[in-house]
């Protein structure tokens, strides 16, 4: 009987081009899609020299595909769609978006309720956008120095370390979900408690604020070991 | 190769023959008399960290505060300027070129010796 590897191994040689890979699977010389329409409609000669050879070496050069969630409607923001998928389950992508979008109509409607019951004087000082507000709080939330475990002499130490921009997004996120999904009553919508901690994070107030504050004193406790990075 | 076969005079000579009186030879070479095509691996001694007196002003700045952003902007805005710094610098460097300390690492010696071996024999 033909062993299963045996098997594998000539199935894999016969669909060369079908097998799932992690990485890119694009030929080198393929550029990125230019998906903005502002750079599309600045005349010629606004463009400066790299920018004219950009031009010139995309007429010539084949480009990638648009992935799906690249989109250029003036209401895509690549911050909602990573968080969006963030919070998506099993690819059901539809319901996150569904809860994102119900998450920031609940923001806007608190907003609202507080906007028209607040006297004349203080209706400026209040914040209706949704999308102004996601971002204030993301970047409230964000750790400024991290701590990554390093091993010495056997020991492993918790060493302050300073974070990519990257990682600080991904950490915000992770932690505005979490705290959504684990310390939270169990009927409560997600669209409800995702507002009401975005709302908080706002204000520089929460739990998830309170988290930030935690990993930056124990950091502020071990900056003894900060000469154990070597990068 | 264990005890590669040297003309006679090289064995005397090593044996200090010509010198003293015939005594058998001290000195049996056991590996070749000629330089190895590599160098020993030697633990490559780590750079130090980077940022570190903008990090501690930082926390300075965040134990006086509470751990509040807001006052401590400044302070912030400095490090994350010094950490963007150094990364550009550890992107720029260029590997083949000494490093800071003016040391190979041995991995690249042995590279640069496997390209320009020692002639042993001539032909």
């Amino acid at each position: 009987a033909p062993s299963a590897a045996g098997l594998g191994r000539r199935l894999r040689a016969w669909l060369p081009r079908i097998m799932p890979v992690r990485w890119s699977r694009y030929n080198p010389s393929y550029l990125e899609p230019e998906v903005k329409k502002e750079a599309y409609q600045k005349p010629l000669e606004e463009l400066t020299e790299e920018e004219r050879e950009q031009m010139e070496l995309k007429a010539v050069r084949p480009i990638k595909a648009a992935p799906p969630t690249l989109s250029s409607s003036v209401f895509s923001d690549p911050m909602i769609s990573k968080f969006t998928n963030m919070m998506m389950k099993s690819g059901n992508k539809v319901l996150a978006r569904s809860l994102m979008s119900q998450t920031l109509e609940a923001i806007k409607r608190k907003q609202l309720e507080k906007y028209h019951k607040a006297p004349e004087n203080e209706k400026e000082t209040i914040e209706c956008n949704p999308y102004v507000i996601f971002h204030q709080a993301l970047k409230n939330c964000q750790p400024i120095i991290g701590l990554s475990n390093i091993t010495r002499g056997g020991k492993t130490y918790q060493v302050p370390v300073p974070l990519t921009d990257n990682r600080k997004r991904f950490l915000a996120m992770k932690w505005l979900i979490t705290e959504c999904r684990d310390n939270k009553h169990r009927r409560t919508m997600m669209p409800e408690k995702l507002s009401q901690e975005l709302l908080l994070a706002f204000k520089n107030e929460g739990p998830v604020i309170k988290r930030k504050h935690v990993l930056h004193k124990m950091a502020e406790a071990n900056r003894a070991y900060a000469h154990f990075r070597w990068w | 190769m264990a005890a590669p076969a040297y003309p006679a005079w090289v064995t005397r000579w090593v044996s200090g023959q010509w010198r003293n009186k015939k005594r058998p030879p001290t000195l049996r070479p056991p590996r070749a008399l000629a330089l190895a095509d590599k160098v020993a691996n030697r633990r490559e001694q780590s750079t130090e960290a980077t940022c570190i007196t903008e990090m501690s002003v930082m926390m300075a700045c965040w134990k006086q505060n509470d751990f509040n952003d807001t006052p401590c902007a400044e302070e912030i805005r400095m490090f994350y300027d010094c950490v963007a710094k150094a990364e550009k610098e550890r992107k720029n460097q260029n590997e083949d070129t000494l490093s800071s300390r003016g040391n190979l690492p041995s991995s690249k010696v042995n590279k640069l010796l496997k390209r320009f071996p020692q002639i042993t024999r001539y032909v």
